[in-house]
């Protein structure tokens, strides 16, 4: 049984890899991009569900760990030329001037970064639960990006950064994804894994048991960052420029659809919940353009997608409260037992 | 549940399946919804009137093909990457504001496909770019004017500068206006900030008012600009306001009263109360009238039309609609007559050197007084 999954789990990132391929050859920018787009949401949204879903702490500050990892890997591979000309208002850090790695290297130190920023407000931060721990997070993330827009000799402030070479292609967005969804099952699969799902349904018991909650929740808490700093410089360098606006709060709730959509604790659920939301977005324009119904025409409502997604969205909740994966895996075994064969 | 949603889809496949082939498209990243969507829809607006003006070039009908961006710099990408790939558009006009330009501009600049900015003023938008121009001018532009006018021109020595620092547009203006007031002589006597969404001034503009300055320079959006004035009014506050050409939306005046009297603002070259109009201000005047008759035209609903104006220009001159073709033109452009003044553009830059122009609230009207060369 086992054998068999593992050659179905080889079998099915061979064929992404070919997906991929065929996609990079065949298929236009525009969905490429969206495809491209569901990796990043993905990684940004197992990383929301791990510190969410699976740890049960109700963060509102991704967008702001995001902004973290965006500026660093940014300011990492930004070249020294592009920097001079950016830096209008007051003249750029000069340790900052020829500062250059490569974009892998960016992407680690990006979440590094993330994810140390992460653990110092856990510190503090985490000693709180429940909807205080949302206020407080979402305070933090604020935080960050009122720094950013004055801390102008490093971040060129709210004028934001351009020129940020493209080096999000699919094969990187989907490697860091496949990498997130590696770590992310090994993760949960292991005793880890249990301790973090006990301390999310009842921490008084999870204590008891002997358990340091506290350090447990900071772990998820810091790994979790860590995932929002990549997903962040993989964004910044998908869109080319980054600037303070981009991560507002707004940003944090489009996360958190696709992590609720999905099903909170599921990572199948985050997986399925960023290809709903990306594609649902970009395929609900055409309710936008005008519309002949032979000789009746209406004519196209700005915002009206928007209208009709939210309407998907609270039908979802109602009907389906948990998600659409609830607290549910896809597995080998299930896809089998599903399919009546292989028992 | 299921029926439905195969209705659904046959709809939607009936409906794309009727576009007609000879067209020219002219892609419009707008911002119709969202946190900038008062000055986009006004944007999108002129560029509607522009078509309807100008509905044909070489023989084929010109449409506009118009996707809205949330206000967002992710969609506005994606936005411009639909409009290239899906809608095969000849050129895109912007979304609104820099930010937004910048993210559509990588796309087009990959694509070689013009993108027409429309009120982004942040000098870095065109930087290096083969394939985006902007219809504006840029922010140390308009801070150098402001600077300028109110120093040379109305004689004060002592200006006070109040900035919305998450504003990227605000602190460029803020900052160009400063470097110059001083560069001429004149005292920065008072420099504080505050953040976009902020309701309560009045803080900042005790202090501001203890400086006595002659002129409080405030580079806002128009909400936050004439509740500013409001509270200012209210504390007694002498000095004159000046803003910038984020503040020139009739809303100004509904909402500041009588508090914005004799408040100044710079702007592109236009306004409705202008005493000599170019023969496409008058166009553009006449038909918008005509058209909206219970809104008055204002400067972005002119940029709007004057980035549909000048890449219509550009195809006649290239007489073709090839994306390439319309980039070489457009750089050749010069001296088109836009609503906002004379329009060029050169190889080295494609931000057009215009004139500014000088609109004053008197009597709870917006009248043009001035228009500042370059």
């Amino acid at each position: 049984m086992k054998i068999r999954n593992s050659i179905l789990t080889f079998l099915a990132v061979a064929a992404l890899g070919y997906f991929l391929w065929w996609a990079s050859l065949n298929l236009d920018r525009y969905m490429l991009r969206i495809i491209n787009l569901i990796a990043i949401n993905a990684i940004l949204g197992l990383s929301l569900n791990l510190i969410y879903g699976m740890a049960g702490m109700f963060s509102l500050g991704h967008a702001g760990f995001m902004a973290v990892g965006a500026y660093v890997s940014a300011l990492l591979i930004i070249t020294s030329d592009q920097k001079v000309k950016m830096w209008i208002l007051e003249p750029i850090a000069p340790w900052l001037m020829n500062l250059h790695t490569s974009f892998v290297v960016s992407l680690i130190l990006a979440g590094l970064a993330a994810a140390f920023v992460g653990w110092l407000i856990s510190l503090p931060v985490l000693r709180l639960g429940g909807d205080y721990l949302g206020i407080a997070t979402l305070g933090f993330s604020e935080i960050i990006r009122i720094l950013i827009v004055n801390l102008t000799p490093i971040t060129n402030g709210s004028l934001g950064l351009k020129g940020i070479p493209a080096h999000t292609d699919l094969w990187m967005s989907y490697g860091c994804l496949l990498v997130a969804l590696f770590f992310m099952i090994r993760l949960m699969k292991s005793n880890f894994g249990n301790v973090l799902r006990a301390v999310r349904d009842d921490e008084i018991a999870a204590r008891t048991m002997g358990i340091d909650t506290f350090r447990v929740r900071v772990l998820a808490f810091t790994l979790g960052c860590f995932g929002g700093g990549v997903g962040g410089a993989l964004m910044g360098n998908l869109i080319t420029t980054i600037d303070p606006k981009m991560f507002m709060i707004t940003q944090t709730y489009s996360l958190l659809m696709i992590v609720v959509v999905g099903g909170l604790g599921s990572i199948t659920g985050s997986i399925l919940g960023s290809v709903l939301v990306t594609t649902m977005l970009e395929w609900l324009r055409f309710v936008e353009n005008p519309i002949n119904f032979g000789s009746i025409q209406i004519p196209g409502i700005p915002g009206m997608r928007m209208v009709i997604f939210s309407v998907l969205l609270i039908a979802i909740i109602i009907f389906r409260r948990e998600g659409i994966m609830g607290t549910r895996e896809f597995s080998w075994n299930w896809f089998f037992r599903k399919g009546g064969v292989g028992r | 549940m299921k029926k439905f949603f195969a209705a659904l889809c046959l709809v939607v496949l009936a409906c794309s399946a009727s576009f007609a082939a000879d067209t020219i498209k002219i892609g419009v990243v707008a911002t119709v919804t969202g946190q900038n969507a008062f000055g986009g829809q006004l944007e999108l607006e002129g560029m509607q009137l522009a078509n309807s003006l100008y509905p044909e070039a070489l023989g084929k009908k010109i449409e506009l093909v118009v996707v809205d961006n949330k206000s967002d710099k992710v969609e506005s990408a994606t936005a411009a990457t639909r409009l290239i790939e899906n809608d095969k558009v000849n050129a895109l006009i912007g979304p609104y504001g820099s930010g937004p330009t910048m993210a559509a501009g990588e796309v087009a600049e990959v694509a070689e496909v013009v993108l027409m900015g429309t009120a982004c003023t942040n000098p870095l938008v065109t930087e290096g770019k083969k394939f985006i121009y902007r219809a504006c001018f840029i922010d140390p532009f308009q801070g150098e004017a402001a600077a300028n006018y109110s120093y040379n021109k109305l004689g004060y020595k002592k200006a006070a500068v109040l900035t919305d620092v998450a504003s990227d547009y605000a602190v460029g203006l803020a900052s160009f206006f400063k470097s110059n007031f001083t560069k001429l002589g004149g005292e920065i006597v008072s420099d504080l900030k505050y953040q976009s969404g902020d309701t309560d001034f009045t803080a900042q503009l005790t202090e501001i008012i203890n400086k006595a300055p002659d002129v409080i320079f405030i580079p806002a959006y128009f909400a936050e600009g004439a509740i500013i004035m409001k509270q200012g009014y209210e504390m007694g506050n002498k000095a004159r306001f000046m803003g910038g050409d984020a503040m020139d939306n009739p809303e100004v005046v509904t909402l500041g009263g009588s508090a914005v009297e004799g408040f100044m603002h710079t702007t592109f070259a236009y306004d409705p109360s202008m005493p000599e109009m170019n023969t496409e201000a008058k166009a553009f005047t006449e038909a918008w009238v005509k058209k909206y008759a219970d809104k008055a035209p204002n400067a972005n609903a002119a940029m709007g039309y004057d980035a549909y104006v000048l890449i219509y220009q550009a195809i006649l001159r290239a007489n073709s609609a090839d994306p390439k073709a319309i980039r070489d033109e457009l750089e050749k452009t010069t001296n088109v007559a836009t609503v906002t003044g004379m329009t060029s553009f050169t190889t080295e830059s494609h931000d057009p050197v215009k004139d500014a122009g000088v609109v004053e609230i008197k009597g709870g009207k917006k009248l043009y007084v001035d228009t500042i060369k370059p």
